[in-house]
């Protein structure tokens, strides 16, 4: 097994279970850890794409690299956007639940509530 | 297709492509710096020349026929970034110009920094972000390089949640949180596509991709993982589930925005990857999905419109169906068919005209709702004769969702039609006509019990300029009705589509 | 067409003519927003429709003319059959615009005047426009506006009208649509002129559904039975002067939508004799419902449907023999229709306001109108079944127009009585002092005037001779042996509710409201945060399968 290989199973291992995560979990705070595994996983495949140029004559390709830090930086700013959020949420309501069981308090059945 | 070497080529006038996204940039950091009630004066100041800028752009691209090139930093891709503007970017320029200086001259009364304070959370934030999320707009109208576009997606994200949550209220913090997981969950699976194309071909630019690419699996998994995760972003049924909550409860103003060109900026970027990236891929069944996917979320979103209770979840709803015409474009626009040409220029107009349109539905529910002091529909009676020019901008913005003439919905609508009768997309054609039906049904709902007579208390008579901003963006929505042929043909400037043809 | 020749005078005044007939209505509407002009605008508006009634005149007598302006994709022109139903229904506008605005002053008030304004637009619109867009601007101009003439109190019952009336619009208006894209796809060149566009309909391959579409909408627009549903409730519901107008000319957008759109030189027997059956079945199921009906505003719009069968069954016969010149001939009896019906709704309206018992000729006055109809002797009806006389034939569908007029007379008797025995019937509110004070003008100006526009289209000495005569003189007489007959046993006759089928969709239209709720149920399913995930998983997944399957 290449290490690109390796690098390549173990990205689409933690794509997956990202994904799973940020499907079936209830919890905002562990969907932003399975996010941030995602977000993981496709970095990984970046750095196998960074060693595909090498094929092409550089040492390394630099522009997926870039890329990777761009995204890290993105994924950072996003996870801090959606803590700050639900640091709020549990500061106003107690809770933090995306999907409310009483679905009187979504916001669309408001009105018919009323 | 169009010469590719040309295409990379800086073209005069490319410079005011950075300047065109530097300018809200700069306006944020300028906001930031001198805080308080400066952050209102400098966007209100920058709106007029970002709006200039755009009329520039659109004109040199229009004077030269050609897309306006520009390489950051003179590196040429695939090692740098271009940006390029064409006839798309052109109209969505200006349209995002406009309704943000609308949007900006109508939040003045909402977002005034209070006296005696020197500076106010909301307010602040409102006009920070308002900037943000216009500079998200411009780089993902002008973006050639797929992850330049991811750049744009997310700062787009980042400026919009927060623009659902202004008032701090629990129910707008869930539905802000909603917005943004979803959107997260999306910007991965672009992500992931974008990280493969690279894999498969070595650059992001869109102009060198659409040469290269081929049908192979790496490729066919891109389109899908990145498709899909624009679709999350641009709510299209059945991936809507943060929109209606998230439109619905942020303050007016955000709402015409969020509504009007928001979902626009992903969907723009879906048009790049389908016209630009893969039309060497033999994708029209899947071009033919996105069709039905847009089918179905008219008629549901319409449906649904049917029946809310509320002013702004009507709109919001409808926005749904709205945006599921944008998406016949690809079935209608895709190939090398004579109708294609057609389904553009509806596609296109459809996005023009539901922006204003849309926008200025949102800044009439907004007065409605201030002078009120709710938005339950049964309650309107009487609410025709108290503030008609708000409600005449309803009506013109409602004139065009339905379709009518005259008006851009109903260029739009005649354009599909055309497309969908001579392509042969029957199903089309009648969920065009169910989708005026139904849209008729939901404004008829509003404007009904408002033009019956009933004696009708204001809490507060509507300002009168805040009227003005909402009918003068319904009357662009209506005036689009009388585009001439010139309109069209700029609208066609830089389609890859065509220029494939012989 | 006999008259393709232009004079000098028609070809440089008639352009400019056109353009005012639309601007002017149009200039009064934007007068109503600014609250300066607001009286000088009420004061003014029955004469917006005055350049149309010249360009009318002007087109009658010195020949065709047209205006182009490519830059708005805007082209007007008017023919023989536009000209003949714009100078009637211009005139019809005007007089009764100058009696509803000009003498009363607590109503009507900005909303309907403002509505009046644009239905006229359509209205003139509709007659003269040339090219599909622009017909389809004016049309709808003429159909949704008028939602704020026939909505003018907050009744229950009213408010049902114009629900009903704005169903039927907006349902008709999407047929047309999809009519006229069939109708530009089947057209090589990209013209969207109507008259190219009709040319290549019968080698059109879309020809069936764009002629199935255009027969639907404009028969929704003129109450072809059994899409009728929608007319008896709005004009019981409308006032009086918004049911003259919108049944006298509203209407007519219908039926020269008829005789613009339906390819008339061209012979296409099964459509012919498909569009003609229909319309005789309205033309008899009218009259039936008619005499069940109590109201003489209902008696009147079941008289409409009837009437207006009878135009698309001579409609249908020219279709199927390839009578290329009918449209003149049916536009002629059209603008008969116009004068009549307006008249009558007036009528209406000059019985509740005044004492009829004390005004000996007013009976008669009224009967001879509403014979007209049924083709009496000398009057504009007279003329208007000659016209028909030719797209007719000496078939059985000459026998069934016989049959139609005898059914008339004995519709229009019924009228006749209804009035009589309702007058007094209290809906004084609305009326306009000057249409009981001016009544009998309407009513002689409605049976004699068509004889000044009968030369356009056959000669005067054939409606003169005595076999004419006695043609217009039999079915009348055994109408009103059928109307005694109704007046003694009419009580046996079955209460049909006005609308009649418009119930029943009605019923169709509410328990469809049951589906939304699934819609609903599955709205709040979708939003759940699993689910969207797994649809985004889930479109991926398919949109890169659908992308890797070859062509």
């Amino acid at each position: 097994m290449t290490p690109s290989t390796l690098a390549g199973l173990v990205g689409a291992a933690l794509v997956g279970l990202g994904l799973y995560g940020l499907i079936v979990n209830p919890q905002p705070l562990r969907k932003i850890l399975a996010f941030n595994l995602i977000g993981s996983g496709v970095f990984l495949v970046f750095g196998i794409v960074a060693r595909k140029g090498a094929a092409a004559g550089f040492p390394f390709d630099p522009v997926p690299q870039a890329m990777v830090i761009t995204g890290i930086v993105v994924a950072f700013a996003a996870s801090a956007l959606a803590v700050a959020l639900i640091l709020r949420l549990h500061e106003e309501t107690g809770q933090v639940l995306l999907d409310d069981e009483n679905p009187a308090s979504l916001p669309s059945e408001q009105g018919a509530g009323k | 297709m169009i010469e590719t070497a040309a295409a990379l080529e800086p073209t005069f006038g490319g410079p005011l492509l950075v300047l065109a996204i530097l300018l809200p940039v700069v306006g944020v950091l300028l906001s930031f710096v001198l805080g308080g009630r400066f952050a209102e004066r400098v966007a209100l100041a920058l709106a007029p020349v970002g709006l200039v800028l755009a009329l520039a752009i659109a004109f040199l691209v229009w004077r030269s026929g050609a897309p306006v090139v520009y390489n950051i930093a003179g590196l040429a891709p695939p090692l740098g970034i271009a940006l390029r503007a064409d006839g798309l970017s052109g109209v969505m320029l200006v349209t995002a110009a406009l309704i943000v200086a609308a949007a900006g001259f109508y939040a003045r009364a909402t977002f005034a920094t209070p006296e005696g304070s020197t500076e106010a959370r909301a307010p602040f934030a409102f006009w920070i972000l308002l900037q943000g999320i216009w500079a998200a707009l411009i780089l993902l109208f002008i973006g050639a390089d797929l992850f330049n576009l991811y750049v744009g997606l997310e700062l787009l994200t980042f400026a919009a949640v927060p623009l659902v949550c202004l008032s701090g209220k629990p129910e707008t913090l869930v539905a802000a949180l909603r917005y943004l997981m979803f959107a997260l969950f999306g910007s991965v699976f672009y992500l992931l596509g974008a990280a493969l194309l690279y894999g498969a071909y070595g650059t992001l630019d869109i102009v060198l991709l659409s040469g290269r690419v081929a049908p192979l699996p790496a490729v066919w998994l891109a389109a899908g993982l990145m498709t899909a995760g624009l679709l999350a972003k641009t709510a299209l049924f059945p991936l809507h589930l943060w929109l209606p909550p998230a439109h619905a409860n942020a303050p007016a103003a955000a709402s015409a925005v969020l509504s009007g060109l928001v979902v626009k900026g992903s969907f723009v970027v879906v048009v790049r990857l389908w016209f630009y990236v893969l039309p060497a891929l033999p994708g029209d069944a899947a071009q033919v999905f996105l069709g039905a996917l847009g089918s179905a979320a008219i008629l549901f979103g319409s449906v649904l419109a049917l029946r809310q209770p509320r002013l702004k979840l009507l709109i919001a709803y409808s926005t749904l169906a709205q945006i599921g015409y944008l998406f016949l474009i690809f079935p209608l626009a895709s190939g090398q068919h004579p109708w294609t040409i057609d389904g553009w220029n509806g596609g296109l107009m459809q996005t023009l005209s539901h922006a204003f349109a849309k926008a200025a539905m949102f800044l009439s529910a907004g007065l409605i709702a201030e002078s009120l002091g709710h938005d339950r529909i049964a309650e309107f009676t009487g609410a025709g004769r108290a503030m008609p020019v708000t409600f005449l901008a309803l009506g013109l913005g409602g004139l065009s969702l339905m379709g009518l003439p005259p008006s851009g919905g109903f260029a739009a609508k005649w354009l599909l039609l055309r497309a969908s009768v001579a392509a042969g997309h029957w199903v089309f054609a009648l969920v065009l006509l169910a989708g005026g039906l139904l849209a008729a049904g939901y404004v008829f709902r509003i404007l009904s019990p408002a033009l019956a007579d009933g004696s009708l208390v204001l809490k507060s008579p509507p300002q009168r300029s805040r009227e003005h901003a909402a009918l003068a963006l319904a009357v662009v929505a209506v005036a689009l009705g009388f585009a001439p042929q010139e309109f069209f043909d700029f609208l066609q400037i830089g389609r890859m589509a065509v220029a494939a043809q012989p | 067409m006999t008259g393709s020749f232009t004079s000098p005078l028609a070809a440089a005044l008639g352009p400019f003519l056109l353009v005012a007939a639309l601007a002017l209505p149009l200039a009064f509407v934007a007068a109503w927003f600014f609250a300066g002009q607001r009286r000088r605008a009420r004061d003014l508006q029955w004469l917006a429709p005055v350049p149309a009634l010249g360009a009318a005149l002007l087109a009658l007598a010195g020949g065709p003319f047209s205006f182009e302006a490519p830059a708005l994709r805007l082209s007007l022109s008017l023919d023989r059959p536009g000209a003949l139903l714009l100078a009637v229904a211009a005139l019809l506008w005007i007089v009764v615009g100058a009696a509803t605005f000009t003498y009363w002053k607590k109503w009507p008030g900005q909303r309907f005047a403002v509505c009046w304004l644009l239905t006229l637009t359509g209205s003139i619109g509709a007659f003269v426009a040339a090219d599909l867009l622009s017909f389809y601007l004016f049309y709808a101009l003429v159909s949704i506006p008028a939602y704020g003439l026939i909505v003018d109190d907050d009744a229950p019952e009213t408010k049902r009208a114009g629900g009903v009336y704005m169903a039927f619009t907006i349902l008709g208006e999407a047929l047309l649509l999809l009519a006229l894209a069939l109708l530009a796809a089947g057209e090589p060149h990209g013209s969207l002129r109507i008259e190219d566009v009709v040319a290549e309909l019968p080698t059109s391959p879309w020809r069936d559904g764009a002629l199935a579409l255009i027969i639907a909408s404009f028969g929704m627009k003129i109450g072809l039975a059994p899409l009728n549903g929608w007319m008896p409730l709005a004009y019981r519901a409308a006032p009086i002067s918004a049911a003259a107008v919108l049944s006298g000319a509203g209407v007519k957008a219908g039926v020269i939508g008829l005789i613009r759109f339906l390819p008339l030189g061209f012979a296409l027997p099964v459509w012919g004799a498909a569009l003609a059956v229909l319309g005789f079945f309205a033309a008899f199921y009218g009259v039936a419902i008619g005499v069940t009906q109590q109201n003489p505003k209902t008696v009147l719009a079941y008289s409409s449907i009837s009437q207006m069968g009878v135009l698309a069954a001579a409609l249908g016969m020219a279709l199927a023999a390839g009578d290329a010149s009918a449209p003149a001939l049916v536009a002629f009896a059209a603008a008969n229709h116009v004068l009549v019906k307006g008249a009558l709704f007036l009528t209406v309206g000059a019985f509740a306001a005044m004492d009829w018992r004390r005004e000996k000729w007013a009976l008669p006055l009224a009967a001879a109108l509403g014979l007209s109809l049924a083709g009496l002797p000398f009057t504009g009806g007279a003329l208007a079944k000659l016209a028909l006389k030719a797209p007719m034939g000496y078939g059985i569908a000459a026998i069934l127009s016989y049959a139609s007029a005898t059914a008339t007379a004995l519709l229009m008797l019924h009228f006749v009585t209804r009035l009589a025995k309702t007058a007094h019937w209290g809906e004084t509110a609305r009326i306009p002092h000057a249409i009981p004070r001016y009544w009998p003008f309407f009513a002689l100006g409605a049976i004699f005037l068509p004889w000044l526009l009968f030369p356009a289209v056959g000669h005067l000495s054939e409606a003169l001779s005595l076999d004419t005569l006695w043609d217009g003189f039999w079915p009348v007489l055994i109408g009103a042996a059928l109307a005694l007959g109704l007046a003694r046993w009419g009580e046996k006759l079955p209460p049909i509710p006005a609308g009649d089928t418009v119930v029943v969709a009605e019923r169709a239209f509410k328990s469809s409201f049951a589906l939304s709720g699934f819609f609903e149920k599955a709205d709040a399913r979708l939003r759940f945060f699993p689910a969207g995930g797994l649809s985004l998983v889930t479109i991926a997944l398919i949109l890169a399968a659908l992308a890797a399957k070859a062509r």
